[in-house]
């Protein structure tokens, strides 16, 4: 036993020396941009733009997995109306970035469960944590993270994926209620990471605007519909805290439906995990007025609704946001989205 | 020791002796410790009925907190014959737990162990222990695919030396004819084998000394201070149920309870590098903590009691604040205002990793699965900003990778027990 220990630690001691000259490298060429100042509350158009490299994807059932990667970079994680920067460690060595989508419909799904990325290379686990639920200005609702390799050659990615526990609707009733696992080979090489496109964007940077979404033939984004894509009684939107809310009304067996979905302006991406609540009143009295659960569908997509008691038209509708949404923010999304006050629409 | 190979390799990772075993761990601890460990009685009648009661021999910390001993063996033994036990295999078990008692003093500055059995060893009969549900062990969230540990007994020895606890299990696998100075009478050589080892340490400065494993961050993001590797107190008088709480109270096991055995990896990077102070006072106790900024350091000036009084309920946090701490969902489970588990947990770094051997006793697996499922929050997610994981107490930087159920019989019970010791 303990010979065994002996052993097996002066082998390693020896292929840790090499890494050691491998990381020497790598952190050189770490690519940073000063962070625009002055950045307005809102969705703004960041120092950068970064291209990204498709590195696979598994399917199970109806479900697949997309695998992407890029730079390392900083991103800010959200607790409550508090932003948290996550700055670069010298050692890490690119951004991985995992999606889930339905494929029967090309619908994201930002499953609640969330995923677990293990990074593997002969056999053994260089890193595995829970990657950050994201919102990027191009590529939308994914779960991403800064993760550092051991140096230039062959790994192996596990993605985990949580059963989902919220509300389903239409087709989507019953699925994806079963964890399932991917296993994805990355080949991963830093000169091939460097040539990944990386562009300043001096005249740009700071405007109330967004980068515009990436378009990739495999992985489809996470887009919210537009109000002409529903098959609803009633649309309605209104905008609060840079975000733009859908109201639609739809008719279900059990009664009308009430969803609201929050998008981000210009590129109209879901926003998962806020608490929402609804107050509807009809000539001055009120008819609901309670939490909106999170829910998922195949036309509405991800959104946060509910069956309401009756709905004539002409109520007024009092969105709250009780919590803005958690998810983590690439640059140009963390100042947007978090001091969101409630707004009123009439449907 | 500053390469930056990433992976379980990349360490020059420096095991402590208990973690390492053996004979020559054992000389090395006793060196090195240099001290006088008291023996245990001679009358084996005095010592207390109950295993499990540990509380009256350990030392209290200044708020009144009990002081988990330091470092802990846990042994999974599977039962080496065929069938159900004799009465010479019982007789020989009970020996050798009889000489360790001997041997050492109940105590910190001893030797505190017990015994506990799995259905499966209960299997053997074709039975369940009487009056006891001892279900299988399973998975316990949406989110875990855990492996089920199905041993037939399990031994846990917990001391503040680690000579102590290296002394007792080399005795126990029959290698030391003596120990501190006391004949061992029998060892469970010939009746158990160990099907596997899991060793680990909790108290201040152990996990900042053992910090250099996978799941950690490189240097020394763990305070000096902290007892655990997430870096806050834990146990805190009034966070644990009382012995008499946890403790069967009916039937030929009465006297006995239950033991849960989890083993958990941690990641503790996100935690320690990108999470703010803010943000884990928040995630661990509740957000009403951290907006108070209530907890200083690990938290000892939160007395014996972690406040959670004053924390509001979790879905009041979930929704307003979109984010719920660990304690403040585990509290949910509480019964008549008490929790209704003692969490005797440590760290570990077997396998290389930053580790957590979850073991909590109970008067049933049903208050463990009920605790847990609060701790699991799923109906604080349903319906707020917080997720499965994310924002959701400390389950984004844990994964359960093992799980088993043990019943932990009296002391007149714990050697091979039938599963009706009154028959
Ligand atoms: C990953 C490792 C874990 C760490 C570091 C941890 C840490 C803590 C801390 C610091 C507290 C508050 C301080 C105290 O009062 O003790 C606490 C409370 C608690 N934890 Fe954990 N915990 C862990 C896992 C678990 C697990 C797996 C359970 C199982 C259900 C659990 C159940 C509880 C309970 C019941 C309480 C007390 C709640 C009350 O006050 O009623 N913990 N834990």
């Amino acid at each position: 036993m303990q010979r065994r220990d002996v052993l097996k630690a002066s082998g390693l001691a020896a292929a840790g020396s090499l890494a050691g000259c491998n990381g020497l490298f790598e952190t050189q060429s770490l690519r940073t941009v000063p962070l625009v100042e002055d950045r307005p509350d809102a969705v703004y158009v960041p120092s950068h733009v970064e291209g990204m490299e498709m590195i696979g994807m598994g399917t199970k059932g109806r479900r697949a997995v997309g695998l992407m990667y890029s730079y390392p970079h900083r991103f800010w994680t959200v607790t409550g109306t508090r932003t948290e920067k996550v700055s670069l460690r010298e050692e890490d060595s690119v951004h991985l970035m995992a999606t889930v989508w339905d494929v029967e419909t090309k619908t994201v799904l930002p499953v609640d469960a969330g995923v677990t990325v293990d990074v593997r290379r002969d056999g053994e686990s260089v890193a595995k944590r829970s990657p950050w639920p994201m919102l990027s200005q191009n590529m939308g609702f994914h779960f991403g993270d800064n993760f550092a390799l051991d140096g230039d050659g062959t790994y192996s990615v596990v993605v985990d994926v949580g059963a989902t526990s919220l509300a389903r609707r239409g087709s989507f009733a019953g699925e994806f209620a079963d964890p399932l696992s991917v296993e994805i080979p990355f080949e991963y090489e830093q000169a091939t990471r460097d040539e990944i496109t990386f562009e300043k964007l001096p005249d740009r940077k700071g405007s109330r605007d967004a980068l515009s979404p990436m378009q990739m033939d495999m992985v489809p984004l996470s887009t919210a519909p537009s109000a002409g894509d529903l098959d609803a009684m009633t649309t309605a939107t209104t905008e609060s805290g840079d975000a733009t809310f859908l109201v639609a009304v739809v008719e279900d067996d059990d009664g009308p439906y009430l969803a609201v979905s929050p998008r981000t302006p210009y590129n109209r991406y879901v926003m998962p995990l806020m608490s929402l609540s609804a107050t509807l009143t009809r000539d001055g009295e009120t008819v609901f007025d309670d939490a909106l659960p999170a829910a998922i569908g195949p036309s509405l997509d991800y959104h946060y609704g509910t069956t309401i008691p009756s709905y004539e038209g002409g109520e007024e509708l009092t969105i709250t946001v009780d919590a803005p949404p958690q998810v983590s923010r690439h640059e140009g999304y963390e100042t947007a989205f978090l001091d969101v006050p409630a707004a009123t629409v009439t449907l | 020791m500053s390469q930056r190979r990433r992976g379980i390799s990349r360490r020059s990772f420096v095991k402590s002796a208990v973690a390492i075993g053996g004979a020559s761990a054992f000389a090395a601890c006793t060196n090195r410790e240099q001290v006088d460990v008291p023996q245990g009685t001679d009358d084996l009648s005095t010592l207390p009925q109950r295993q499990h009661a540990w509380n009256d021999a350990l030392d209290r910390d200044d708020h009144g907190n009990v002081v988990a001993p330091r470092h802990r063996v846990v042994l999974l033994l599977d039962y080496v014959g065929e069938g159900t036990p004799s009465d010479d295999e019982r007789e020989q078990v009970e020996h050798a737990l009889g000489s360790l008692e001997r041997a050492y003093a109940r105590g910190n500055d001893g030797l505190l162990v017990t015994v506990s059995y799995s259905p499966r060893y209960f299997s053997r009969y074709d039975a369940s222990p009487a009056g006891v549900e001892l279900p299988e062990p399973e998975a316990l969230a949406p989110f875990e695919d855990p492996d089920l540990d199905r041993p037939d007994a399990v031994v846990h020895l917990a001391s503040d030396y680690g000579q102590v606890v290296l002394g007792a299990e080399q005795a126990l696998r029959g290698e030391h004819e003596s120990l501190n100075g006391v004949e061992m009478a029998a060892s469970f050589d010939g009746v158990f084998e160990v099907a596997a080892r899991r060793t680990g340490f909790v108290g201040r400065g152990l996990p900042a000394e053992n910090q250099d494993v996978e799941g950690l961050p490189d240097g020394d993001a763990v305070d000096e201070d902290a007892p655990l590797y997430m870096g806050f107190k834990s146990g805190f008088e009034k966070a644990q149920a009382s012995e008499d709480a946890v403790t069967i109270d009916a039937g030929p096991f009465a006297g006995g309870t239950t033991q849960h055995l989890s083993r958990i990896r941690l990641h503790l990077e996100q935690w320690y590098e990108q999470d703010s102070r803010y943000q884990r006072v928040a995630k661990m106790f509740c957000p009403a903590h951290a907006d108070d900024g209530r907890v200083e350091g690990v938290g000892d000036n939160l007395g014996s009691d972690s406040g959670m009084d004053e924390c509001p309920v979790p879905h009041d946090s979930a929704r307003s604040k979109g984010m719920v701490g660990h304690s403040q969902k585990s509290a949910e489970a509480r019964r008549d205002g008490s929790p209704r588990i003692i969490r005797r947990d440590f760290d570990s770094t077997d396998g290389g990793e930053a580790g957590l051997h979850f073991l909590s006793i109970q008067r049933s697996i049903a208050d463990f699965a009920e605790t847990r499922t609060a701790m699991n929050g799923t109906d604080v997610s349903d319906g707020s900003a917080v997720g499965t994981r994310t924002n959701n107490g400390i389950l984004q930087y844990m994964t359960v990778e093992r799980r088993g159920n043990y019943l932990l019989p009296p002391r007149a019970h714990r050697s091979l027990p039938r599963p009706d010791p009154a028959a």
